[in-house]
Parts: structure tokens; sequence; C-alpha cells
């Protein structure tokens, strides 16, 4: 079964934002909530490079296990979605979200955050599919109508993707055989060693003095 | 925001912290500007949302049970040209999907293209007209504007001529839009129309055209993708035309082809450069002949093409001589043996291209730059060949077709020029009599004399009787489209504005000109409405032209810019003969027809085959277009290229193809390809300007031949293929002389056609110029900039001299010397330099006004180097002052401190204005119209500096000093 | 685009093609509402509703080009 993933190509992604507009747009996601945002390491220097991010609707998501009302639920595609009518704005899945992906409409020290909000791989929420409450809570569900998330369909280089993370994962190995290089992201070279092979030029390389 | 870690890993921890938003910290530019940010007025705090949801309980974009409507219109920003797919519904557009189809874009957008759907709810649009009386403003109707406007134009007129009234057009109209404007100032008598193309790329037209024929990008975005060498100079795509990255980081992918970036700042273009080389900003030609040293030296040169194909090199050699690499590297601080690399992977991986932008245009020796980079194209061969050209990256949506029609002060449309044959062809055109269309104007000599260009209006203003080349200084300008905020010395430009009698402002937004505090009275401001409330066609970078369809209605009280140029035309008295061959329903010209008497007319770029009905044709069969290529492989448009780039040669009958890439000989002309044109004349001092055995495929002459023209075709025997019709009209128009009907002049385009028949390209065989004789240098030399880091290079590499123009006085070298031998350079120890945003366009006004957009850019900046941060003790995120060297101007900005600029450089981003000097200028603003982020003008503290062919302004290169505030 | 049948309900592309041919009339697209419907039960909340439809193959398309 198609599993639901996000990838963001650093080799691609040149921080242009289209994908934060497209979900401000297509969710009318008001100021001050941001579901998705760009990410820069060594912004201004060389080996700069960007990613997009928002929830990544993890396997097992540690937001739902810290919940004390329990308003989360995964579909059978691996989406994370959450019920706004159950959430109590008490912000523990903020602390337990590797990204920062929730969102909520207030800043306080005490007392409730408002309702969390966060990426729905726009697929809405607990709500009939394309419901007008639907869309007032979540906003819209492509999904549901046979589409993928906007932020990933109109990203201007197609570095952030979305979709089953089995053909992902496919489009991305066929990238990097054609670039013949591995990630240049930063952390590569941790994981993988620092002998990249291929040209000098490649980026990441001693050339540009990142890597 | 992310802990600054030299070794780039991260943490989870430090991940998690960089995505909680505005609670973090940190250097990125976003990040910061996040935290600084948030005294926005005019919007709901997040504070102030209903805690409950985050949104009120109003109706979502899209209602169940209500019919969606899709419609197709291409995106109001940059050149690209992005298909824009619209669902609509009730009238209101309720959502955005990707346009898969579009061979430009194939669904993508970048931050601005992902938000034009904004554009029509217009929360902060201008909503009905409006009247400044007192410093007040006044709500009033339409009728009252253009009556009152119309009578102050006609006054003027009565007292000052017509040239006392300044008409600035926009590289947002379309081009039906353009060529009214320019068609509108043409029937009120006056050459001083003009629009952005003067301030982004008046110097790569002239410089382009002068060496091989046309002002345009050669090639196209896509055609990157057959690149095996990429070198962009000046120019940061991966802001300013981001979809375009998408086929450049595809041919840097499959070719595995260098991408070489040089530029003063490691821009995010340079972020996936394979190479980036620093320059001193001002220093283009010593780098490009740097580069041509190796590339001599080693010969590396196409010497065949050289040969057969360029006219003058020699004597580029002579000057690249002089720039060894030492000499390079003292100049521009770029190291030689890095040139040598970059020169050697042009050389080695051919095809390459080189792409350019406002870094190297906006300069005062703009025109020599470009002109630079196009001779270091000729000699590697790389002109005229697919993955190769001078991909030239315009700016706003439609500023190259704003140029080709006309918009600018020089020439009427299709660069027909300003001479009396140009107007005698537009008076066939527009069938009116030349006489009454001299009549319009001051004199002969004002007719036929290039007017008063944007980057000075205010100098126009200003300047006594007599110190201007007309019998009045300006009295009034109508702005259409145009950002207040965009032209440097604003603080003169305030004076100019302040003495102005009648300001119009026609705009979706009021623009900074309606904010200065200055102006009391006599303005009035047109509720204009997007190219989204109308439709037109709109000509892309690249030369392909689209057809945008009404996505809405107009919204509010706006009106469409053909409507409004209607309606001032009746108020002035020549609506009649204006729109004899225009359909007006009600009071809005029909677009359609307004093209077809552009494709009537324009022959001289081959604007003539595309037809309002291929165009949408195009559109609608976008998905028979190759990705690549851009050809529609199958369908009705099967054989065309999308968008029919210029030149289309003839009726649309004839069905060409348009031409994907320039000057490409291996092509017949029927199928879209070319030679260089013959424009400069068949020879100079005893030596051929034809080409030399080089002709495009299928040509019946297989050598270089002259433009054609009655004589040319007699001499070839070729003119008992013209029909008798074609006969009829060539002899209406030459009438005793018709061998000097030309190509360009034959309304028949029986010569066009007929020379096409032959497999020739009607405009000659030529060789494209390395020596341009007619500009102020020939051989583009390095000038230092007026105001120059480098007082030691200055009379060495001295400015231009000072002379007249553009009815102006054009200030150089008295100044640079002045300035150079002043205690400035103590005094103001940086260079300042300018450019773009990813997430604002422009002046800005229109997408600051974006919720979406102005959320990811709340603050005014400036870049400063770490080294000298410390030095200043600025602290990142702070306020500070920047001094301007002109007039004690100086702005107040946040300081970002950071690598991308080198030590000794600041960069300013230009969309912000609405602060003047700490000030807020929100009150000034008429209601509900400011902008959600407003911050002080880069231009406040830019000076004086003009390129010679064009004054284009000098905006890259000026002295600062910054301290913290 | 073409309109794959399938349970859920189609928000936009079913009513893109009831609008289709209807320019200018006030067409009758009167649809079982989303106010009408029954809340989801909880099966149905977590029910797949990615689809590789046309419009999904045509992004990986291009994300390979």
């Amino acid at each position: 079964m198609a599993r639901m993933k996000f990838l963001c190509d650093s080799e691609r992604c040149i921080e242009c934002n289209a994908c934060v507009t497209a979900c401000k747009n297509e969710h009318e996601v008001p100021w001050g909530i941001n579901r998705r945002r760009l990410v820069t390491l060594n912004d201004g220097k060389p080996g700069e490079r960007s990613i997009s991010m928002a929830c990544m609707h993890c396997n097992d998501p540690p937001c739902a296990a810290v919940c004390p009302v329990d308003c989360f639920l995964q579909t059978a595609d691996g989406v994370v979605l959450h019920s706004k009518d159950l959430c109590i704005g008490c912000g523990y899945c903020f602390y337990a979200c590797p990204f920062g992906a929730p969102q909520y409409p207030r800043t306080t020290d005490f007392g409730s955050r408002g309702k969390m909000d966060k990426c729905t791989f726009c697929a809405g929420g607990p709500e009939p599919d394309g419901s007008v409450e639907e869309y007032q809570k979540y906003g819209a569900n492509r999904l549901a109508e046979g589409k993928l998330p906007l932020c990933a369909e109109m990203c201007s280089t197609r570095a952030l993707m979305a979709g089953d993370g089995a053909v992902l994962a496919d489009i991305y190995q066929e990238r990097s055989l054609r670039r013949g290089y591995g990630s240049g992201a930063p952390g590569w070279s941790t994981a993988y060693g620092r002998n990249d092979r291929g040209s000098p030029f490649a980026p990441g390389g001693p050339a540009t003095g990142g890597g | 925001m992310l802990v600054k870690r030299s070794s780039g890993k991260t943490s989870r921890g430090g991940l998690a912290r960089s995505l909680a938003g505005s609670l973090d910290s940190g250097v990125s530019r976003r990040g910061f500007l996040r935290r600084s940010g948030l005294a926005a007025g005019g919007i709901a705090a997040v504070g102030a949302l209903p805690g409950a949801m985050i949104r009120k309980a109003e109706a979502g974009p899209v209602l169940p049970n209500v019919e969606v409507v899709t419609r197709k219109n291409v995106c109001t920003h940059c050149s690209v040209g992005c298909t824009v797919i619209a669902e609509v519904q009730n009238g209101v557009w309720v959502g955005q999907e990707p346009g898969w189809e579009s061979p430009i874009n194939q669904g993508t957008h970048c931050a601005k293209g992902a938000s034009v759907r904004e554009l029509t709810r217009g929360t902060r649009r201008v909503k009905y007209p409006l009247k400044l009386v007192d410093g007040a403003w006044q709500r009033i109707g339409w009728d009252q504007a253009i009556e009152e406007i119309g009578n102050q134009l006609l006054e003027i007129r009565k007292a000052s001529g017509p040239d006392a009234v300044f008409w600035l057009g926009s590289a947002k109209f379309s081009n039906e839009g353009a060529y009214l404007y320019r068609k509108l100032a043409a029937f009120w008598g006056t050459n001083n129309v003009d629009h952005q193309a003067r301030i982004c790329h008046s110097t790569t037209v002239a410089g382009v055209a002068n060496t091989w024929g046309y002002g345009a990008m050669t090639n196209s975005y896509n055609d990157i993708q057959n690149s095996k060498a990429l070198v962009i100079v000046g120019g940061n795509p991966a802001e300013a035309h981001p979809v375009s990255m998408q086929h450049m980081l595809r041919g840097k992918e499959h070719n595995r082809a260098p991408f070489i970036v040089i530029d003063p700042r490691f821009t995010r273009t340079a972020a996936h450069a394979t190479e980036y080389v620093r320059i001193r900003p001002g220093t283009d030609i010593p780098i490009a002949w740097g580069l041509l040293w190796h590339i001599f030296e080693n010969g590396w040169e196409d010497k065949e093409y050289i040969r057969q194909r360029v006219y003058g090199m020699d004597e580029i050699r002579a000057e690249v001589k002089k720039w060894n690499p030492d000499e390079v590297e003292r100049v521009t601080g770029a190291p030689g043996s890095q040139l040598r690399r970059v020169a050697e992977a042009l050389a080695k991986n051919k095809p390459s291209t080189v792409i350019w932008c406002m870094g190297v245009t906006q300069h005062t020796v703009g025109t020599a730059n470009v002109r630079a980079l196009s001779i270091l194209q000729l000699a590697l061969g790389n002109i005229g060949v697919a993955g190769g050209g001078a991909n030239i990256y315009r700016g706003h949506c439609n500023v190259q077709g704003a140029t080709d029609f006309g918009l600018d002060v020089s020439t009427l449309p299709a660069y027909y020029g300003l001479a009396e044959g140009a107007w005698k062809h537009f008076s066939r055109v527009w069938d009116v009599e030349y006489d009454y269309l001299k009549g319009r104007f001051g004199s002969k000599e004002l007719m036929e004399a290039k007017g008063i260009p944007t980057t000075r209006w205010f100098d126009a203003v200003l300047a006594q009787p007599g110190q201007i080349d007309q019998p009045s200084p300006l009295r009034a300008m109508m702005c259409f489209g145009h950002g207040g905020n965009t032209v440097t010395r604003m603080p003169d430009m305030v004076k100019g504005l302040e003495k102005l009698s009648l300001l119009v402002v026609a705009d979706p937004h009021p623009t900074t000109f309606a904010a200065i505090k200055e102006r009391r009275n006599g303005t009035y401001i047109l509720p204009t409405c997007t190219q989204f409330e109308t439709d037109g066609s709109r000509t892309c970078s690249n030369r392909s032209m689209q057809w945008g369809e009404k996505v809405v209605e107009p919204i509010f009280e706006s009106k469409d810019d053909y409507t409004i140029i209607y309606l001032l035309a009746r108020k002035l008295g020549f609506a009649e003969p204006m729109f004899k061959h225009i359909t007006v329903e009600d009071t809005r010209p029909v677009p359609e027809d307004i093209l077809r008497e552009m494709n009537r007319g324009c022959l001289a770029i081959g604007a003539t085959g595309q037809s309002p009905e291929r165009l949408k044709l195009h559109m609608k069969h976008q998905a028979d277009f190759d990705k690549i290529t851009m050809r529609a492989t199958s369908g009705p448009c099967a054989g065309d290229y999308y968008g029919l780039p210029w030149p289309s040669w003839g009726h649309p009958e004839l069905k060409h193809p348009g031409s994907a890439v320039l000057y490409d000989t291996s092509r017949h002309v029927m199928d879209g390809g070319g030679v260089f044109r013959a424009r400069f004349g068949v020879e100079r001092n005893g030596v051929s300007l034809l080409a030399d055995g080089s002709y495009s495929k299928g040509s019946e002459i297989e050598d270089g031949y002259p433009e054609f023209t009655m004589a040319v075709l007699r001499k070839l025997g070729w003119d008992k293929d013209l029909t008798a019709e074609e006969m009829r009209v060539i002899q209406a128009i030459g009438g005793k002389d018709i061998d000097t009907v030309s190509w360009q002049t034959d309304l028949s385009m029986g010569i066009i056609r007929v020379a096409l028949k032959h497999g020739c390209v009607p405009h000659g065989n030529a060789k494209a110029r390395a020596v341009a004789w007619n500009l102020p240098d020939p051989v583009p030399v390095h000038r230092e900039p007026i105001y120059s880091p480098r007082p030691d290079l200055v009379k060495a590499y001295p400015a231009i001299e000072d002379r007249r123009d553009f009815r102006l006085v054009q200030l150089a070298r008295s100044l640079q010397f002045r300035v150079a031998d002043s205690d400035l350079r103590q005094k103001f120890p940086m260079v300042l330099t300018s450019g773009r945003l990813v997430e604002y366009e422009g002046g800005g006004e229109e997408t600051r006004s974006n919720p979406w957009l102005a959320e990811l850019q709340q603050s005014m900046f400036a870049e400063v180097n770490s080294a000298d941060a410390e030095r200043l003790g600025i602290k990142d995120g702070a306020w500070v002052w920047v001094y301007g060297p002109e007039d004690g101007s100086k702005a107040k900005m946040r300081a970002l401190v950071t690598e991308r600029v080198g030590s000794g450089t600041v960069f300013m981003p230009f969309h912000f204005s609405g602060f003047w000097r700490g000030d807020s200028l929100r009150g000034n603003y008429p209601p509900d119209t400011d902008p959600i982020v407003l911050g002080e003008p880069a231009n406040g503290v830019t000076t004086y500096g003009y390129d010679p062919v064009t004054f284009m302004q000098e905006t890259k290169v000026t002295l600062c000093r910054v301290e913290p505030a | 685009m073409k309109t794959e049948p399938v349970p859920q309900l189609q928000r936009r592309d079913l009513l893109k093609s009831l609008g289709l041919g209807a320019a200018g009339a006030a067409a009758a697209t009167v649809l079982p509402g989303g106010e009408a419907q029954a809340a989801e039960s909880p099966q149905e909340q977590v029910k797949t509703r990615y689809r590789e439809t046309e419009h999904v193959k045509r992004f990986y398309a291009l994300n390979r080009l």
C-alpha cells in the first residue's frame, strides 16, 4: 500500500517559497501560521542548501504519542491528521515533533494556544471529504480529489515532491545516478563518507568548498 | 533558527528549533526577518484570530454546489511566462491549479506565481478614482476624473506644447496595451513615452541589436537544457526568475554542465553553482576580456565562425591583449587561474550559454557590458546554436513585448525608429495622413527627436527652459503601471514630483508616487485592473507570445488599460482617427483587433504571424508542445514553436512556425532558421559587412546578402513572383520610386513572402558586429563607475566625456573626477549595490500588499559582511543608517550580517518604499491601500550615473556608509 | 483532465464536469451539499484517499524530466 511522503531534493531547492505561498493560497492559511517553511543551512556561504519543511507524516508520529486527548489519526495511506474539535491547544505535540510542524494561533506561556494547525498533506481532516466544515477547519482535501499537495505540485524546480514514497525514492535515485554524485546536502558526508564520486565541479565538491 | 555551525551539521534539536517560527533566533535572512516583523499595520495580528479555529466561519475558496469554470492566463510577475490555471466560481477566483501542459513552467510557480490569486481579492487595491486635495484623498467618479485630467492636459498642451507631458507606460501592459499607449503618445504628439525597459534591459536591447540585429534573448529558457556549460553574469535567477532554474538545473544535471556564476554577491543561484567568481561591482568588461584573453591565448576561439559571421574581431583582440590575468585581477579582484578555468569550461563544453541580467545592464557602461559578453559568445561561435546563445532574462512579465511594441522614447513600434520613413510607415498602418500626425507635434524636429527617458523625467521637470532641448520643461506625468521608487536619485525625484502640476497614477495600487508627502494637490489615481481582469497577449523573454484569458471582471471600480486609454483619447479629441480600424465595444477597444493592427504593421520584427487566433490555439493545445524544443509534435499547431516566438514571418496564413533560436543557420528560414540581420549597410571602409559563405539552410543565395527591397528583388529577377495585388500595394507605397519599398514597409508582405520562398531571410544576411562604430565605445572598454571605490583606477579608466543626449545634459567624466579628487571615498568607504528578492517584484507595492508574500519579508534590510559588521559594531538584525553621498541622503533599515556580500560591499533589495529617512509614510497612502509591508527605498541613497546609449541608470555601484542607528 | 470514477465526493472534478457546457447559464448543479452529509465514521476517517490518477501520474512524470 502506498505511503504518502514528502521528499525535498536539496540539489534542486532554491528557496523560492512557492511551496509556502501555494499552501497559504490553497488553504487560506492566515498570517502567522506556517504549515510549511524553508530552512536554509549555511545561508550566504558556499555549501548553502535549503529544504522545504512541513509535517513529515511520520510512520510512528510522536505528536500522536503525547497527545493527552488523542486527537490524532493516521490514515491508511500514512497521512497524519488531527481533530480540531478534540484539540485543547496544550502544545505537547509541538515539543514532541522533531520538525516543529504544529502551529498555534496564540503565543502564550500559560493556558491554551488555541487549536493546533499543521500540514494535512492536503487531505483535510476528520469531517466528510470536500465539505465546507472540513475546508473551514483544515483547508482543501486534494488527496480525495485525486491530486497531491499543491506545494509539491507547484514547486518551481521540482525539488519538493509528494506522493507514494516508493515512487519518490525511485525518482530520487534516478536523479542521483544522472548527477553522478549523491546528495550534496549537509550531513550527507557525515552519513556516507566524503568521497563522493563524480566531477570536482559537483556541488558539495572541493571546488565549491562544500561537502 | 538554525544554529550557525561551520561544519554544516545539524542536530534534531537544532532543526526543531529552526522550525519553531517566530520563536526562533538565528542568522538566515528569513529567520531573522520573521522575528523582526509583526509590526504590520492593517493585518489581523496573530493573537487577534479567534482562538477556537484558525479561520472564521467565512466561506472557503471553493463552494460545493457551485459551477467551477477553469480559465488560463499567464503570471503577471517575471518574464518567464508561467501559465496560471484559475478556477472561478460565481465570478470569483477561488483556486489555482498547476498547468502541467505549459511547455514553459509545466505546472510550477515561484512564491509570486503561486500567490497571484490574491491580486483579484485585492484587499489593498485602489478601489475607486481618487483626487488629492490639500493633502487629503477624495473619492471621485470616473467621469469627473477623465474630464478634469483631460482639461488639464489640454491646458498644458495649449500653454507649453505636447512635449510638456510625460507618458510613462508599463511592462505590465499586454502587448496590445503597450502598442495602444505608444499610439496614444503619437496621436498626442510626443516621443516622451517610456516604460520599465529603460531601467532593466534598455542597454541589452541597444547592445545586442547593435551587435547582431535584434534586441532580445536569442534562445529560450527551455533551450538551456541543451547547454553543456552555463555562465551567469550579474543575474540571480533563483530569486528573479525561479522557474527558469527548473530548466537550468535540469540542464546542469543531464549534461553534467559546469554552472558558473560571476557576481559580486554569493547569490542563491551561486549556491547551486559549480564555480563562483566574486568580482568587484562594475568590472564586467575586464571579466569578459579576461576570459577572452585566455580564449585567444589558447586558440580556443571558433575561427571559421568568426571568419564567416563576425565583423571586426581583430580590433577586439587588440583591446583584449591589455587584459592579462594580472591586470584583470588588479581591477576585478578575480584571480587569473580561476578565470582560466571558467574560460576553458566555456570553450570545451560547447554549446555553452551566457546568461545575464541587471547586474550587467544597470551600469554607466551597461551597453558596453552587453556588447562585451555578446562578443565573447561570438568568439566561441555560440550564437545561433541550440544550447548556446545570449540568454538575456528580461524582467517584468511583458517587458519584452512592451519594448517590441514601442514604449520607448527612441522608436515607434517594432524598432522602426523615429525618422520620417518610420512615421510614414505608421501613418499608413494607422490609415491617417502623415501631415496629420506631424501637425500633432511641436515640430518635425521634435517628432524625429528622441524623448526624455524615465530615468531622467524629474531632471526634465526641474530644468530651466534652455537647459532642455524642447520648448518647455515637463509639467505633467501620466504614470501607468510603474512604481515610484524604481529610479535612482529619489531625493531629486521628490523635488520633481513636487513641481509637477499634474500627476496621474493609473495602477492597481497607489504606488510610491502617491505617498510622497511633499505633494498635496493635482494628483489623481485611476484604479486599473491587473492582466487577470482583462485579456490580451504578452511576450515572454524568449519572444513567445501567450494569450491570457480574462479570469474575472475588473474588481471594484477598476478598468483595464484599453478602456482608460480610450477614455483619454476620446476626451483629448482623437479617438476617432486613433481607433479607425479597432472595434470599440462601449468604451473598451477589443484587444484582438489591436493585435491584428499590430500584425499588419510590425513587419520589422516578424510580429506579423502571431494572429489572435493562432495564439489562442497554442494556449488551448499546450500539451502538444515538446518540453525542450517547444515545438508542437501533433495536433492543430504541429510544427509551430510555442507562442510563435518572433520572428514569425509574413501573414498568419503563411504558417511560419516562429523562431525558437535566433540566427540559427542549421534550419531553413521557414523552419525557424535565420542569419544575422543586415542592418548597418553592406560595407565599411572597403570591408564587406555581409556574411561570408554562411547562410541558412536551403537559401538560394549561398552567401551574404543585403536586406530585401524592391530594387534587390528586381536585380534577382524575383519581382516576377509578386502577385498583382502585392504589386498594387507596393506601387501605392512607393509611388514613383518603388525600388525603395522594403520588406519592412511593404504592407502587402509580398517582398517577405518572395524572400522566404527562395529560402532567404527578409532582413538580409550579414556579419555580426564586434565593432559597432555608431556607439560611443565602438569596442567596449572598461570605465570606472562615477562613484568609483578605486580612485587610483579612475584616471586610467575614466568615464565617458560629459555630453548631451535625450534632450538633456549628461554629466560623466567631470563628476567622476570631482568624486575621485574629493575626500568622498573616506566619508563613504563602502560599495553599495542592489538587487531582487524572490517574494517581491519591481517597486514592490503590489507584492508587498499581498499578505502571503508580505509575511515572508517584513523588513527592509541591508546585507553587511560579517567582518565589516564586527568592525562597525553592527549586530545581526539591528537598525542601521545607510548614508549616500548625494543630497545628504540616508535610509534606516535592519542589518543582515552575512558572508553573502564580500567585505566592503553592502547590498540592498530595491522593492521597498513607504518609509523616508526613518519616517513612515503610511498615513500618506489613500485609506486602505497602504501596502502591508513598508520600508526605506534603496533608491533613497543611490546616485547619479547613466549609460550614454540609453540613459540606463547606475544602480549597481555607488558609495555608502553604514552606521548603527 | 480525466475524471475517474471513485467513491468519494470529487469536489472540484465533479463540479467541473457538471459545469461543462453550462457557460452563461445559472446551471442547475444542485448536488448533495456538504451540509447534508453525515459525519464520517472512524473507519471512513482513516480510509485511503490517495489514488494514482492521471493528474498524479503526470506529476510523477514531470519529476522524472
